[in-house]
């Protein structure tokens, strides 16, 4: 069921009349929009080695755990930081590499799991779509090898891989990155996080209360 | 505590009382005032010092305001656009003209749900409609997931803000209402505290509610996604464990691409908290098999905007992204809080939105809640220049008086006529100024101050001194002494 279609079509002739898209014949709306100013800073200016320092200091700045490692070493290191949550049981994508699901611990491979089991692990491994340094920020595009979206959110604490190479310095450019819109997005930048009482920064409100972040050093 | 129990704001324009007299409890409140001013500087503080480190921070706001104008000069294009994407990828696009028919249609979507429950993410459209109260009349209990909400909703109180609802609850007042609803006697003020009581008390709620309804912050008429953006996370529960979402968003809500949102989630968390990015932003577009909810609705609220948009000094009242920088540098809504403008939208963009939204028949008196001093319009990332907008209505407002049968009534109205009259001769100005300065000697001071006038006078007097008339006027003066240097000026030239 929707509206009546009575309120749609008075809405929108209401709309036409009130701006000037159908007065001008000739207009078009796509060579109006393309001619839009575009005059603030598309693409960085910072070295590779400094925008990947850039990224690691905004992380930390959220309260997220940063670690750097090799594209050789990762599966050591992922087993490390595991090691050094103290935790048992991780949720892992369906399509993460066998590799990084460590030996040792307890994983429930994201085939459909239902979301009393997701609420049960205390911790999810993922990778990444993007990092934008300026901003310290992750994008999820939410594939196979970054899941679904519920598994990002239930567990408690995420580590998030995310290669150097994937490491943008402003915005636009990891919209350049993006050749279709994806149907998917979550932007994270740090821990979830509230001020609404008295303004003081709380950290850990509903989304995971940790992340941390492996960043692997693929570019040299 | 007590004032917020006591009296319940009324944020209802057709029902909330003129400005000045709603702003008196809130200015005779020191508590509720040093709450506001503290979270307003701490945002204000943060915010000038993440807007000074964007070197293009001028070139972004022409870019956001540039965007946002374009998208409501093709509103109706891209309002298709993003219904024919949207419903391609799974959506159901609702339309509805005015707040009546948005909450028929979201209660009706819940009653085939046959939902008792619904949890909500922050939406300051649904509290323009009224969302909440007509859902509880109909039987469904709404849980606001957002903390600040959550705060209100447990409290029985009113956002006072459109970012920080609750600013002008302190953390012992949380508390209070907390341990009071949760049933937690030993919780403590500090806020960790609070946020984790809260936490738990929700979590329940999120993993077994199949239906949730919140706003868009945007949009995107491209794809047909929408965005949502958020700090806590309580958003991202909402958009994917229930079984049914229901998207509420105001028609003007649209960007035109994907893309757009580079300038503005660059300005947006900026402006709104302070942050180079807040903690968690989500698109979606449609339906996606296997993650998050599997019904999707968008109710698309018209309430008036269209007829704001035929207006062109107006229009741009609709550009606005909601990110409150315009009260948080406004001085009035320094003193005052938000629950004195008597509507959801407070501060200067409420004041140029909420008389609009009721068609210029109620919330008269917020057009004059302001100084024009442009610190809003100096902030506003998308660049809407709400003193030209406050000028525009103020004068409606006059329009509206003018043509009033009692008007001879009103003193105001008397006075200008009066001065009219006085003004349009130059001896007539000349006679009411020797008059005045002699009616004014009777009031004035040893110390060449008036203190105290009668009648319509005190309402000046009774909150600041006037200086008294000066024994020459500034023509007398001139006249005595310069006829002669003003012509050899003009030779010189």
């Amino acid at each position: 069921m929707s509206a009546p279609p009575t309120s749609r079509q008075r809405i929108l002739d209401r709309v036409r009349q009130s701006t000037h898209s159908s007065a001008d014949p000739d207009y078009n709306p796509e060579t109006a929009y393309a001619a839009l100013p575009r005059t603030f800073i598309l693409r960085g200016q910072l070295t590779a080695e400094v925008r990947i320092q850039l990224m690691i200091e905004r992380l930390r700045e959220y309260g997220a755990e940063v670690v750097e490692c090799l594209p050789e070493v990762l599966p050591a290191s992922i087993a490390a930081q595991l090691a050094a949550s103290a935790k048992q049981t991780f949720a892992a994508p369906l399509g993460l590499a066998a590799e990084w699901l460590a030996g040792g611990f307890n994983w429930k491979v994201d085939d459909g799991l239902r979301i009393e089991e997701i609420e049960a692990v205390e911790g999810v491994v993922t990778a990444a779509f993007c990092g934008v340094a300026n901003s310290g920020t992750i994008a999820l595009h939410h594939s196979v090898t970054e899941g679904r979206r519920v598994l990002t959110l239930l567990p408690d604490w995420h580590l998030c891989i995310l290669r150097a190479s994937q490491v943008v310095e402003t915005l636009p450019e990891y919209f350049d990155r993006c050749h279709v819109p994806p149907n998917l997005v979550t932007w994270i930048s740090g821990p979830s996080a509230t001020a609404d009482i008295e303004m003081t920064r709380i950290q850990g409100v509903h989304g995971p209360r940790f992340l941390h972040v492996i960043l692997v050093r693929d570019v040299v | 505590m007590s004032q917020t129990a006591a009296a319940h704001p009324q944020l209802d324009p057709t029902l909330a009382l003129p400005f000045p007299q709603a702003a008196l409890p809130v200015l005779r409140n020191p508590q509720l005032r040093r709450n506001v001013a503290h979270a307003i500087d701490v945002i204000q503080a943060k915010r000038s010092l993440l807007v000074a480190e964007k070197t293009d921070w001028q070139q972004l706001r022409q870019a956001a305001s540039a965007i946002r104008a374009h998208a409501l000069d093709n509103l109706a294009y891209y309002l298709e656009q993003f219904e024919t994407r949207c419903t391609a990828a799974g959506g159901t696009v609702h339309w509805a003209a005015d707040a009546a028919e948005a909450r028929q249609i979201i209660l009706d979507l819940l009653r085939q749900e046959s939902a008792t429950e619904v949890i909500k993410i922050k939406t300051m459209t649904s509290a323009e409609i009224q969302l909440n109260p007509s859902l509880e009349a109909a039987g469904i209990r709404v849980f606001e997931t957002d903390l600040a909400e959550l705060i209100l909703q447990l409290g029985n109180d009113e956002p006072s803000h459109i970012v920080v609802p609750a600013l002008h609850v302190n953390r012992s007042q949380v508390r209070e209402i907390f341990a009071r609803r949760m049933g937690l006697e030993n919780l403590s003020d500090d806020p960790q505290a609070l946020t984790a009581a809260a936490r738990t008390y929700l979590r329940r709620k999120f993993l077994t509610v199949p239906a949730a309804i919140g706003g868009a912050n945007f949009l995107i008429a491209e794809t047909g996604s929408v965005a949502v953006i958020e700090s806590e996370g309580n958003g991202r529960m909402c958009l994917t464990l229930p079984r049914t979402l229901i998207t509420l968003a105001g028609i003007e809500k649209v960007l035109p691409r994907f893309q757009d949102l580079a300038v503005m989630l660059q300005v947006l968390a900026r402006s709104a908290t302070g942050e180079r990015m807040n903690p968690y932003t989500s698109l979606w577009t449609g339906i996606t098999p296997g993650d998050g909810p599997q019904r999707f609705h968008v109710v698309l609220l018209d309430n008036q905007r269209s007829s704001i948009l035929s207006r062109p000094i107006e229009r741009q009242t609709l550009k606005c992204i909601r990110c409150a920088a315009c009260m948080n540098a406004c001085p009035v809504y320094r003193q005052t809080g938000g629950h004195a403008y008597g509507s959801v939208y407070p501060g200067p963009i409420g004041a140029i939105l909420t008389p609009q939204l009721m068609r210029m028949q109620h919330a008269k008196s917020l057009p004059y809640a302001s100084s024009l001093c442009g610190a809003c319009y100096e902030v506003c990332p998308v660049k809407i220049n709400i003193p030209e907008v406050l000028i525009d209505l103020r004068a409606k407002v006059t329009d509206q008086e003018r043509g009033r049968f009692n008007r001879f009534l009103d003193p105001m109205y008397l006075g200008m006529k009066i001065a009219n009259f006085l003004f349009a001769k130059a001896w007539r100005f000349r006679a009411a100024q020797r008059l005045a300065r002699i009616g004014l000697r009777l009031f004035t001071a040893g110390d060449g101050w008036i203190h105290s006038l009668p009648g319509l006078g005190a309402k000046w007097t009774q909150t600041r001194d006037l200086r008294g008339l000066p024994s020459e006027t500034f023509r007398n003066w001139w006249a005595a002494r310069t006829p002669v240097s003003v012509e050899s000026n003009k030779e010189a030239k």
